[in-house]
């Protein structure tokens, strides 16, 4: 018990108190004089003006944030799949083939982690401008015949702008999962008879269900709550974010409340595929037993 | 403009007996140019005596918008009063107040919007001023000697002064507001999609959309005026998928955005930002010419908790002396009130190139311009929601 003290502090101090402060602001009311949200710290006085505001916006007739979840969705899932294919070939090469030259992979593979989220944000609004650097390079390709918009509000643009946020993230979770593998098991699938390819399916991607659910879910959490790469590389309403909305309500005098109820239905939504990874952890690691 | 009820008020000798103006839920006033309002002086926050040595060896610390104070002012200030001056920054009213509120912050120094005053005042945030540490406040244009919004100017001196206009890149649009029926609905036209920025303030924007639809009111309450202004933004929305954002000083004369809703002072600045080869006077800045449009002025106050009140005052008398002011222009293109800057003097000066004369503010646009004023947090929860919506349409 004593042993996990500091374990349950932290989680006291760090989460439990941050998470009923929301709890009580999305229950509480707005200073009439100065429009700040006052938390309400007894739950039997908690008011649902909030929370009723907040369904009005999501189901009610002047309803808005529909095509903003449904947009939220698509962008991650899109930036998701895509650094999934960016993001395992590398991690399967440092794991299997980088030999003793692993070190120096994983280095390069932490370099991005030096330079600040914003800062290379910023980078690729230089890099994108109309007449920036990548519309220079298409063009001399002959892919373009004219500088393209990329700032103007482009979905693929914030697509890839979370590909390249967050795709670090997922290389190294997705390399610390692969290099586990015992080669024993692939050159035994090999042994059997297997082809090259027929190992991979049969034999690696089996065993790299773990390490890819791990990698998608420390990176498509954060995804889902992103709202600063929209801003940067887009800032239109074309590409509104369910991150974006709440960060509007959250800085605005008398929608705190409402942004406090947002926070909380998000996070509850988000709970779900982490208890099915917990679930799926555990069945796993019985099933090894 | 400051007749009439103000000196009803002014009888009465406290903030808000008899004001027959509009009030936010407590009975706070809300101060108008027909509603001028005399704030009251508590007992308990006094303004400091008068002929005190300012403090010695000190820092004064300043809370200000970010870019909005040339660091030149602040060294010489800190060398003629033998003293450091350190800023911080923040990048909208609601965060600053926020943190201003918390009463951990010990500045001196604070620069409000005029709607936060009520709030400011009532909440005795900030201190009053003894006048005898300021006489460049001769140098102000009249009208500011004694505001609507801070009458006797009790607790503010003026800072800067500017309009809301349209910015418009003259080489990729050939449209010119100057000759529009209505300029204001200049940012809606589909052939700009991705071109069209509107700024990203609720106050601001919404009233674009109200002005749009031919409403000056822009304190209004009514929900379904300000209803249908958020529904023209959202049409904006979807004929330009237009940017939200402040960046108007470095966009237009990037060429990234080509039409901007836009601050007077930030496109009086865009000549610091044209790229290599590009000449300013590609850039345009319309504001209408009978004034009839969105003006405003910032304000510096003393926090009541400013550990260095007398060196403060001295700052807010320095920040009115034309040398300073000029110098100060040159940094944030922000003109402010003092009777010795004129347009003329801006473009002599070289600070305001003559194709920009037309983002340089006049004595009589205050008189004739709107003004986007406190309203009671009910009806600006509306003007928030509208926008929330039309920012997500």
């Amino acid at each position: 018990m004593a042993l996990a003290a500091p374990g349950i502090i932290w989680l006291a101090v760090l989460f439990l108190v941050p998470f009923y402060t929301i709890l009580a602001i999305a229950g509480g009311y707005v200073n009439p004089v100065f429009g700040y949200p006052v938390a309400v710290w007894n739950p039997l006085h908690w008011s649902s003006v909030n929370l009723s505001s907040a369904m009005r916006d999501v189901v009610g007739s002047s309803a808005f944030v529909g095509p903003i979840i449904v947009r939220t969705l698509a962008y991650v899932a899109a930036a998701s799949l895509l650094s999934l294919l960016i993001a395992y070939p590398a991690a399967y090469f440092v794991a299997r083939f980088a030999g003793r030259r692993k070190g120096l992979f994983l280095v390069l593979l932490i370099a991005p982690f030096w330079i600040s989220y914003m800062m290379r944000m910023l980078a690729w609004i230089g890099l994108l401008q109309t007449d920036g650097y990548v519309n220079k390079a298409l063009m001399s390709l002959h892919l373009i015949s004219q500088p393209v918009n990329w700032l103007g509000g482009l979905g693929p643009t914030v697509v890839l702008g979370l590909v390249y946020g967050y795709i670090p993230y997922l290389i190294l979770v997705l390399y610390a999962g692969l290099d586990r593998i015992d080669p024993a098991l692939i050159e035994a699938g090999r042994d059997l008879g297997l082809g090259r390819m027929r190992t991979f399916v049969r034999v690696t991607l089996p065993l790299s269900r773990q390490p890819i659910m791990a990698g998608l879910l420390v990176t498509v959490l954060p995804m889902l709550g992103d709202y600063f790469t929209n801003q940067l590389l887009s800032g239109t309403t074309g590409t509104t974010m369910l991150g974006n909305v709440i960060d509007s309500q959250l800085t605005t005098p008398g929608l705190q409340g409402e942004g406090a109820v947002f926070s909380m239905l998000f996070l509850l939504a988000l709970i779900v595929p982490m208890i099915y990874y917990v679930v799926a952890t555990n069945r796993s690691s019985r099933d090894a037993a | 403009m400051l007749g009439g009820a103000g000196s009803l008020l002014e009888g009465c000798g406290s903030a808000h007996p008899g004001t027959a103006g509009p009030l936010m839920s407590n009975g706070i006033p809300l101060p108008r140019p027909n509603n001028p309002v005399t704030w009251q002086v508590f007992k308990d926050n006094p303004a400091i005596k008068s002929g005190l040595a300012p403090e010695r060896g000190a820092t004064l610390r300043i809370f200000n918008w970010v870019a909005y104070l040339n660091p030149q002012v602040m060294k010489d200030f800190g060398k003629k009063f033998n003293c450091k001056v350190e800023l911080t920054t923040f990048q909208n009213m609601d965060v600053a107040m926020a943190k201003l509120r918390s009463g951990q912050l010990n500045f001196d120094i604070f620069f409000p919007t005029i709607d936060v005053m009520g709030q400011l005042v009532e909440g005795k945030m900030i201190q009053p001023l003894n006048h005898s540490y300021i006489p460049n406040i001769t140098q102000a244009w009249p009208d500011f000697q004694n505001p609507f919004y801070d009458r006797k100017w009790h607790y503010t001196v003026p800072y800067t002064i500017y309009t809301t206009g349209i910015s418009w890149r003259k080489d990729h649009v050939p449209e010119d507001p100057y000759k529009m029926a209505n300029p204001w609905a200049m940012p809606w036209q589909a052939k700009y999609k991705g071109r069209v920025a509107i700024l990203d303030d609720a106050r601001e924007s919404i009233s674009l959309g109200l002005m749009k639809n031919g409403i000056f009111n822009l304190n209004t309450t009514n929900a379904a005026q300000i209803n249908a202004a958020g529904q023209s933004l959202q049409n904006l929305a979807h004929l330009t998928n237009m940017h939200i954002d402040n960046n108007d000083y470095t966009e237009i004369p990037s060429g990234q955005i080509w039409i901007h809703h836009a601050w007077s002072g930030d496109i009086a600045a865009a000549p610091a930002y044209m790229p290599k080869g590009v000449p300013v006077d590609v850039v345009g800045y319309w504001f209408p010419t009978d004034g009839k449009g969105p003006v405003g002025n910032d304000l510096i106050t003393i926090l009541r908790t400013a550990p260095n009140p007398v060196l403060a005052h001295h700052f807010m008398n320095y920040l009115l002396d034309l040398p300073n002011v000029l110098t100060n222009i040159s940094f944030n293109g922000y003109m402010q009130p003092l009777t010795e800057i004129t347009p003329q003097r801006l473009v002599k000066e070289q600070l305001l190139p003559p194709s920009l004369m037309s983002t340089a503010v006049l004595p009589s646009y205050f008189r004739r311009g709107v003004m986007e004023l406190q309203i009671p947090v009910t009806a600006n929860a509306i003007w928030e929601q509208a926008w929330l919506q039309a920012k997500s349409a």
